[in-house]
């Protein structure tokens, strides 16, 4: 049973990028002695990678493979990042931030949020909600330092991501992967062979000739999907009636005002534009439907948005939000843009990468597929895919907006029953459907619910023992305790310049 | 916005019933809270199982009971888990515990390297890496204590019932709920589905917001509105519960013995002795003569209906306790499912418009908890080993699908997948899975990720140091006896 060099996995990862890197330095690290991985890309071939913002689940990837932050930031010319910054989408010039952290002490019987809402219903004077959040009040003051668990108080409030040059991030991983025994191969697959009985997979050849066999083939060749969907021919869910954004038009600029710690998604008539600021450069971004806006007007107004100097020609990216009903098939797991696509409004993208690996590792399969093993797979990424298609649909879908084609359909199309209960029980009570698995839990929830300006009607009638004296004294003294915790902290671009200074090119 | 509930009126006589309206009068003190305290229901296994899981002390401190008046002042023992006799013929007995059972190991669960040590047959019983279980099995009792072994784990309490019924009614009452003492002779209930009142023998009709039936299995309001019920007969084949009560001198054990027989199990927890059958397999006279054989004095046999109503919420009406979920006592769930829907009403209630989007949330909670608590009781009879009918009945039979899903992943390659709702940990379905010998078939590669020597010593290390801790910790009795002195003082 232990015996297992006889069963070493011949792993095969088609197409390098952030997702393939990932996987392979994942796979090597974790697995040593399991596996081989083989990793197969061509430079012929680009990378979508523009700038990443990710969630903060990434740290705990980069813990498990052993990653130092400071040096993982330096490399990346990372960033941090507290939250994202949504402006102009419950209404042309709301901004609200959703942080990755609470209201409030985030302690108590009763979520801040009823409170909230009781004294915003009896017409209090209260102060914008950000303020009552230390992370979004560190994110808007542009200040960083990382969270104080060992206190309690505010100060651990929150928790907090990066904001990298994906770009960079593929290369580090190689070098750890490559550090840990992957082999990589430069080249084309032009064709793949799969067995006439099982229809597994069993190589894939190059453009030269060669032949390179495996057990197990993990797709990442993007949105090409070379293996899971081309050869396969897994079928794809296609989610653009509620997600219909299908383009994306992005260009790097100089950063000309601060260096956020925080991502800024600001809508746009015809979708929405993404500012990303890394140490040396802001990543732009404008994601738009094109049955709203061609491509050279969409070009034109990023290029008239973004707050600096050109540093890259726009360059333009196709997709269709939905999935492949299944990731795994057979002996071929996809991950990243092979296996599906959620605009990247919540930065979902890498975090969707990290959950299919972990995955992949709890599952690894032996010589022999197992069907256990891949239904299970299937069954944790479909769950990750449909929690966050819900989150992704509120965003467009609780709007006041009337100002254009675009904001007219996704404020008026149907939405998924799963979201339409949610939405009432939030309405009628601030209610959040609870779960604890799923990658959006309360507080995201609650900060774009009440940052479109969805107020609920009701609150738990537990908020309404105390004085209404009373609870404004006490929000208002959160904000100045608030305010005063965020005043001791560093200025980010200080933090990043003492903490991990980018290495230079 | 509609208007607020103020009238709550909660059915019933028992520990749940008392539970309910405590809670919801001290955490929710705006409510106007009547218990209506109908005849006592004999067969309400909620209220009568003396055994209770970790959430009983938790309920107490979210009510600011403390553990002077909650188990020192009402004579309540602790409880650190169960000990299983003969469920697994060939195997010896395992002890599932509230804590920890070993800690990870590089980047594989414990549970995974212990299946590997298992078949090189170099593990002690699963539960040796368990200090809880350890500290259990040695009859000795200190709460969580940081810096020792003894730091990870719950405790569950012995009742003795009429006390704690008895301590929670005059904290019910101090706290503000009205009592009144009748009988149900109608519950009427309109068009909708809604109660509009309840008319008792001797008093005038009582009319509520909210109506919160904790009858017992007879349901007698909820009952009155529907009788759709979810049969788990398949899967849980004990049906009926006989309660005896023995002499015992040295109280109630920390870790409560649970037997396996031809048709069901039976229980020891000092005063009060039990057992489960299914009446197909075993007379109520036999199994009253197995119990006598103890020296224990039996009542009725209780018949019990496994399942559950997957609306106990229906329009102003909620089903708690045993209306709304029927289970055998094992692994004690009993008292646990209605607390846990009393938490979960205080934190979900409804306005007077009695929303039926808000009623759904409730019960899709509800359910998903009773399913899982459902599937780890099965869990016991599914992957015993026994030859008799009653056993081989459930090893045969077609599963819901979430146990076989867990049971398939586990039985594969020990993984325990997550479910929402879990009343137990994975190392608690660790504990019972690997306890009945029910191995993964293959062993996870992760485990290798690790070299066995190191394994071993960190394994062995484990028991070293409960080993060396052991001889420090008190006597349950001890530590009861400690606690009385401190009040006593």
């Amino acid at each position: 049973m232990t015996k297992v060099t006889n069963d070493v996995v011949r792993v095969v990862i088609v197409g390098g990028g952030t997702a393939g890197w990932m996987a392979g330095a994942a796979l090597t690290r974790l697995l040593s002695g399991q596996c081989t991985v083989r990793l197969i890309e061509s430079e012929a071939i680009g990378v979508v990678g523009v700038g990443e913002a990710t969630l903060p689940h990434i740290r705990s990837f980069n813990e498990r493979l052993g990653i130092p932050e400071a040096e993982f930031m330096a490399r990346t010319r990372a960033t941090f990042k507290l939250g994202i910054e949504f402006r102009d989408w419950g209404r042309i010039g709301d901004s609200y931030i959703h942080p990755f952290g609470t209201f409030g002490r985030g302690a108590g019987a009763i979520d801040f949020h009823h409170y909230w809402s009781r004294l915003a219903r009896e017409g209090q004077d209260l102060p914008p909600l950000d303020q009552l959040s230390y992370a979004c009040t560190l994110a808007r003051e542009a200040r960083f330092e990382h969270p104080d668990q060992g206190r309690g108080g505010l100060t651990s409030t929150f928790g907090y991501a990066y904001q990298f040059d994906a770009l960079l991030f593929a290369p580090y991983l190689r070098s750890l992967a490559e550090e840990a025994g992957a082999v990589r191969t430069e080249g084309m697959v032009v064709d793949v062979e799969r067995d006439g009985e099982s229809g597994l997979i069993r190589s894939v050849t190059l453009a030269d000739g060669e032949r390179v066999e495996g057990d197990l083939f993990i797709d990442c060749s993007g949105f090409r999907s070379l293996l899971l969907g081309q050869t396969l021919d897994e079928p794809f869910e296609d989610w653009s009636k509620w997600l219909p954004t299908d383009r994306a038009v992005a260009m790097p600029c100089r950063t000309e005002t601060a260096v956020t710690p925080y991502t800024s998604a600001i809508a746009m008539p015809a979708g929405w534009r993404w500012r990303i600021p890394l140490q040396h450069r802001t990543g732009n971004g404008y994601v738009y439907a094109s049955d709203f806006i061609s491509n050279g007007d969409a070009a034109r107004a990023l290029e008239e948005a973004v707050e600096g100097e050109k540093l890259a020609e726009p360059r333009l990216l196709r997709f269709k939000a939905g999935r492949r009903r299944r990731s795994w098939v057979g002996n071929c797991v996809a991950i990243g843009l092979a296996s599906g696509f959620l605009e990247p409004l919540e930065s979902t993208s890498i975090y969707l990468v990290q959950q299919a690996i972990t995955a992949l590792i709890e599952l690894f399969p032996g010589r022999q597929m197992d069907a256990s093993d891949r239904d299970e797979f299937n069954r944790v990424i479909d769950l990750e895919y449909d929690r966050i298609r819900d989150f992704l649909i509120l965003h467009y879908h609780a709007t006041s907006r009337d100002d254009s084609p675009f904001w007219n359909y996704v404020r008026t199309m149907a939405i998924p029953d799963s979201l339409d209960e949610k939405l009432e029980l939030w309405r009628r009570r601030g209610r959040v459907v609870k779960y604890r698995e799923g990658v959006f839990l309360d507080a995201s929830w609650i900060a774009v619910y009440l940052g479109q300006g969805i107020l609920p009607e009701g609150w738990d009638p537990r908020a309404d023992v105390a004085g209404t004296g009373d609870l404004v004294q006490a929000v208002r003294s959160l904000r100045s305790e608030i305010a005063a915790e965020v005043a001791r902290r560093p200025d980010h671009r200080a933090f990043l310049e003492r903490y991990c200074p980018m290495v230079a090119a | 916005m509609s208007a607020p509930i103020r009238h709550v009126l909660v059915a019933g006589s028992g520990l749940t019933a008392w539970s309910a309206a405590a809670a919801l009068k001290r955490r929710a003190p705006f409510l106007d809270v009547t218990l209506l305290a109908t005849p006592a229901a004999h067969d309400a296994l909620a209220d009568r199982i003396a055994c209770t899981l970790p959430s009983l002390p938790g309920f107490h401190a979210d009510l600011g009971i403390s553990e002077d008046d909650g188990v020192t002042r009402t004579g309540a023992g602790y409880r650190l888990g169960t000990r299983f006799f003969g469920w697994a013929e060939g195997l010896p007995d395992y002890v599932h515990a509230y804590g920890s059972y070993g800690h990870a190991i590089g980047p594989a669960a414990f549970h995974l390297h212990w299946v590997r040590a298992m078949r090189d047959g170099r593990a002690a019983p699963f539960d040796a890496y368990c200090p809880a279980a350890q500290l259990a099995r040695a009859g000795g009792f200190m709460p969580p204590s940081p810096g020792t072994p003894f730091a990870g784990h719950d405790y569950g309490l012995t009742l003795d019932l009429p006390r704690q019924v008895a301590m929670m009614r005059a904290f019910a009452l101090h706290v503000g709920v009205r009592e009144v003492t009748d009988s149900i002779t109608q519950v009427q209930v309109d068009a909708t589905g809604h109660v509009t009142a309840i008319a008792v023998q001797h008093g005038a009709p009582l009319t509520a917001h909210l109506y919160i039936d904790a009858t017992g299995p007879a349901a007698l309001l909820r009952g009155s509105i529907d009788d759709a019920w979810q049969d788990w007969r398949d899967w849980l084949p004990c049906d009926r519960v006989l309660l005896g009560t023995q002499v015992s001198g040295e109280g109630a054990p920390v870790l409560t013995p649970a037997t396996a027989h031809a048709a069901g199990w039976r229980w020891s927890s000092g005063e009060q002795v039990g057992m489960a059958y299914g009446s197909a397999h075993l007379s109520d006279a036999d199994a009253a003569a197995m119990l006598a054989r103890d020296g224990a004095v039996s009542d009725a046999p209780i018949v019990i209906r496994p399942g559950t109503r997957a609306r106990a919420w229906r329009g102003n009406c909620i089903a708690i306790g045993d209306a709304a979920t029927q289970v055998e006592p094992l692994e004690w769930c009993n008292l646990h499912l209605a607390l846990s829907a009393i938490d979960r009403l205080v934190t979900m209630l409804p306005d007077t418009a009695m929303a039926e989007v808000e009623a759904a949330d409730f019960n899709r909670q509800t359910l998903a908890e009773a399913e899982r608590v459902r599937d780890f009781l099965a869990a016991h009879y599914r992957t015993a080993r026994r030859p008799e009918p009653m056993w081989q009945a459930v090893a045969q039979a077609e599963l819901p699908a979430s146990l076989a899903h867990t049971l398939g992943q586990f039985g594969e390659r020990g993984r325990l997948p997550f479910y929402e709702e879990e009343t137990f940990t994975r190392d608690s379905w660790a504990a019972i899975l690997l306890g009945q010998g029910y191995l993964p078939r293959r062993i996870d590669l992760l485990v290798h990720g690790v070299p066995a020597p190191q394994v071993d010593a960190a394994m062995a290390r484990m028991t070293d140091a409960i080993a060396a801790a052991l001889p420090h910790v008190p006597a349950h009795a001890q530590w009861r006896a400690a606690q009385m002195r401190r009040l006593a003082r």
